[in-house]
């Protein structure tokens, strides 16, 4: 990763209460070429994110001080500096709501280091990116997406794709590797009147998932985040 | 037994007055005599003056004679001093003196006057003797009443209501004999006794409980259950006239209250219909008012408990995960370290990272298993493509499938089922790693979902392999139930009962079959009634 940093190491902002967990994420990070800042709490971990600038920031959303979810909303309200949360595995909705808020990504406790390290990889590369996309022309498996024309070939067979699919379609490639809420994509492809209407949501996704994916009862690249979401991964 | 009819309270007079037996005859006696030392003291009183008053002037004192004794003592010693004040006064005062002879015809006016007056008097006086004697019962048994409805209304348990209603019945109908009983329904309709309070000493209570034969608790149950008052004194082998009367609360029966009293006293409870009524209500009105603050009390402990059990639970499973995160994340960082660890301290590390996963494994499904057992798991229940669990399932199970790969076959129109996609995901990923555990080497594992004729959906998970035991096959579903018993293959039954009590909060059933060559386990929930999906215009 550091061949592909700029001079400046990325400042990841630790925010965790458990000092076990953040003496191995630093580790691991450092180990990354990151620079790690710690902060133990909610409070301190905001002021630290104003004064230090952090390129990513990495939340646990248990901590005794207050809720992640309120963090996020604050921290969004100046930074749109990627937001990677740690949660418990029980608490879905904390994690839905810090997601709903803006967070970019989640690890259900306890989690891998390798996995830790690839979405903090991930998320700092698309931070460095920006959000525009820089290719008109996608390919995943035998999948190729083509924006500028709004073609959709399978094997370099033209695919039809209706307007929702296709729309749905690419919110999802637009966020590739991340985690999208249900919300938030009934609210891109539907509009803000439909954020109730999951099962919409879930049928179009199953209908994506059979033109494009080979077993869609195995999906590989339209994944489901149970309770959460969806994740596109190439 | 026979329902009682409704009366006046006609009978109630009387019944103040016996207050018993004994002392009812020497009155009786007493105002017999009364009656005769009246009519005597007239007598002595008219003879010095007979000189000067004319005889028919004389009969005025034995009316006033008859008119004080009817006041006094009632109607027959009124009576009896009419009939004898007509005899001492044709005997003293009317000629020929001395003897009942009447030489004067007019005279015999005068004897049927004054007896008609007399009798006329007594009858009056009568009326108003027990006009007076009504409304002072009345009084007291208004003041009864009111002192019961106060001392109920601030009565804190059964025990109390019982205390009070025995003491009003006490003084209502005074006598040896006079008990009450109350009984209140328990969970299952039966009646019970009320059980005394523990703080207060158990002193021998008139109506202690448990002292009534069998046939007065049967007759008592079948009160409550027709809601009919019934009498009866051929109940008891004691000399009691039983009232069982149905306590009716405002929303449901509140039980049954009997009223015994002294055989001879019977037309007096009789006839109170009216105030056993009303007796009945306040007790009733009393026990339901106990019931729903019991309810309140249940319902807030109830609350208390569970919010200490959530508490617990998450403490625990916070307190838990934070330093498995720790172990299980220090453990993985030391496999990435720069330089590699050399050879076996690298397996060392694998080996603790390894235990910190299973170890995770078992506290989430203790956890799990700790939470739906508390019963009050909250299906967060949605419609979605059966495909959808299945695939977030398979994903979550990762490498434990790689040996054995999954084929998932679907009918083409499977209607959208309604789940809580979180809690089933758990049982298809438990029911799919059971599944690869005890499947043969290299095989595959299917996955077939059908709708039934019957309006449910089944999902069938079938491995290749020994199957389940056959002889345990019904209990594999139990908590800490394993298919093989101290086998190698990891794990401590929970996996599997997770599955059943998530599959029944959904109203749906889970079974396991041996089959030929393997096992299936059956996944089987009601349809419900899917919502309709617009198809879109294409455009």
């Amino acid at each position: 990763m550091t061949s592909t940093l700029t001079q400046q190491a990325p400042l990841v902002l630790l925010v965790e209460d458990d000092p076990h967990i953040r003496r191995f994420v630093r580790s691991a990070l450092e180990s990354e070429g990151c620079r790690v800042a710690e902060a133990e709490t909610l409070a301190r971990g905001l002021m630290d994110a104003a004064s230090r600038k952090p390129d990513l920031v990495i939340l646990d959303l248990g901590l005794p001080d207050g809720l992640g979810h309120d963090f996020v909303v604050d921290f969004r309200h100046w930074s749109q500096v990627p937001v990677l949360i740690l949660s418990a595995r029980d608490s879905e909705e904390d994690k839905v709501q810090a997601l709903d808020a803006g967070a970019d990504d989640y690890l259900v406790k306890p989690f891998s280091v390798a996995e830790l390290l690839a979405r903090a990889r991930a998320m700092l590369r698309r931070a460095r990116q920006g959000t525009r996309m820089e290719e008109p022309v996608l390919s995943f498996g035998d999948i190729t997406v083509d924006l500028a024309r709004r073609q959709v070939t399978k094997s370099l067979e033209a695919l039809h794709l209706t307007p929702i699919e296709y729309r749905l379609l690419c919110a999802l490639l637009a966020h590739e590797g991340r985690v999208l809420t249900h919300r938030q994509l009934l609210r891109e492809v539907w509009g803000p009147n439909a954020v109730e209407s999951n099962h919409y949501l879930r049928v179009y996704v199953g209908h994506l998932r059979h033109k494009l994916e080979q077993d869609p009862a195995q999906p590989r690249h339209l994944l489901t985040e149970t309770g959460v979401g969806y994740r596109f991964q190439r | 037994m026979r329902p009682i009819p409704p009366s006046p309270l006609e009978a109630e007079s009387e019944s103040a007055d016996a207050l018993s037996e004994g002392r009812e005859g020497r009155v009786k006696w007493a105002s017999m005599l009364g009656a005769l030392g009246a009519c005597g003291f007239a007598t002595l009183l008219a003879w010095p003056l007979s000189g000067w008053l004319h005889p028919v002037n004389t009969a005025m004192l034995y009316l006033l004679a008859v008119a004080l004794v009817a006041h006094r003592w009632g109607r027959y010693p009124a009576v009896l001093a009419a009939f004898l004040g007509v005899a001492a006064f044709d005997f003293c005062f009317v000629a020929p003196r001395g003897s009942f002879a009447v030489h004067d015809a007019e005279f015999i006016l005068s004897f049927v006057v004054m007896l008609a007056v007399g009798l006329i008097i007594s009858h009056l006086a009568e009326g108003l003797r027990a006009q007076t004697r009504e409304a002072r019962a009345q009084v007291r048994q208004t003041q009864a009443m009111y002192q019961l409805a106060s001392t109920l209304a601030g009565a804190l348990s059964p025990a109390q209501v019982q205390a009070a209603t025995s003491a009003m019945a006490a003084s209502q109908w005074p006598g040896p004999h006079t008990r009450t009983a109350l009984w209140v329904p328990d969970d299952t309709s039966t009646l019970q006794p009320i059980a005394p309070d523990p703080d207060t000493a158990p002193t021998a209570s008139r109506s202690a409980p448990g002292t009534w034969s069998a046939n007065v608790l049967r007759a008592a149950q079948a009160c409550y259950q027709s809601g009919h008052a019934q009498e009866s004194s051929q109940l008891d082998e004691q000399a009691h006239s039983l009232l069982l009367i149905p306590l009716k609360g405002a929303t449901r029966m509140r039980g049954v209250m009997l009223l015994a009293v002294d055989t001879r006293q019977q037309a007096s409870l009789h006839g109170a219909v009216e105030l056993t009524q009303a007796l009945a209500s306040l007790v009733a009105a009393a026990l339901e008012r106990l019931h729903f603050v019991a309810v309140a009390h249940q319902t807030q402990l109830e609350i208390s408990s569970e919010r200490l059990r959530s508490s617990i639970l998450s403490a625990l499973s916070h307190d838990i995960r934070t330093p498995l995160t720790a172990l299980y994340g220090t453990a993985d960082a030391l496999l990435l370290v720069q330089p590699p660890l050399q050879e076996p301290a690298r397996e060392l590390a694998t080996s603790v990272r390894d235990q910190a996963l299973r170890l995770n494994h078992l506290v989430i499904k203790l956890l799990d298993m700790a939470r739906l057992q508390s019963g009050h798991v909250t299906l967060k229940r949605e419609w979605q493509p059966l495909e959808e669990v299945i695939g977030s399932s398979i994903q979550s199970l990762g490498s434990a499938l790689q040996a054995h790969p999954v084929k998932v076959t679907l009918p083409g129109a499977m209607p959208l089922v309604n789940i809580d996609a979180v809690l089933f995901e758990r049982v298809l990923a438990n029911v799919l790693d059971n599944a690869a555990k005890y499947a043969s080497e290299g095989s595959a594992i299917a996955m077939q979902a059908q709708v039934t004729p019957d309006a449910h959906w089944q999902l069938v998970v079938r491995n290749e392999g020994p199957g389940f035991p056959p002889d345990r096959i019904e209990r594999v579903f139990d908590l800490f139930e394993r298919g093989t018993l101290e086998s190698n293959v990891p794990g401590v039954g929970l996996g599997l009962a997770i599955c059943k009590a998530i599959v029944e909060a959904h109203g749906g059933h889970i079974s396991a079959h041996n089959v030929a060559n393997g096992a299936e386990v059956h996944i089987t929930l009601p349809l419900g009634q899917p919502p309709s999906i617009e198809a879109e215009v294409s455009a």
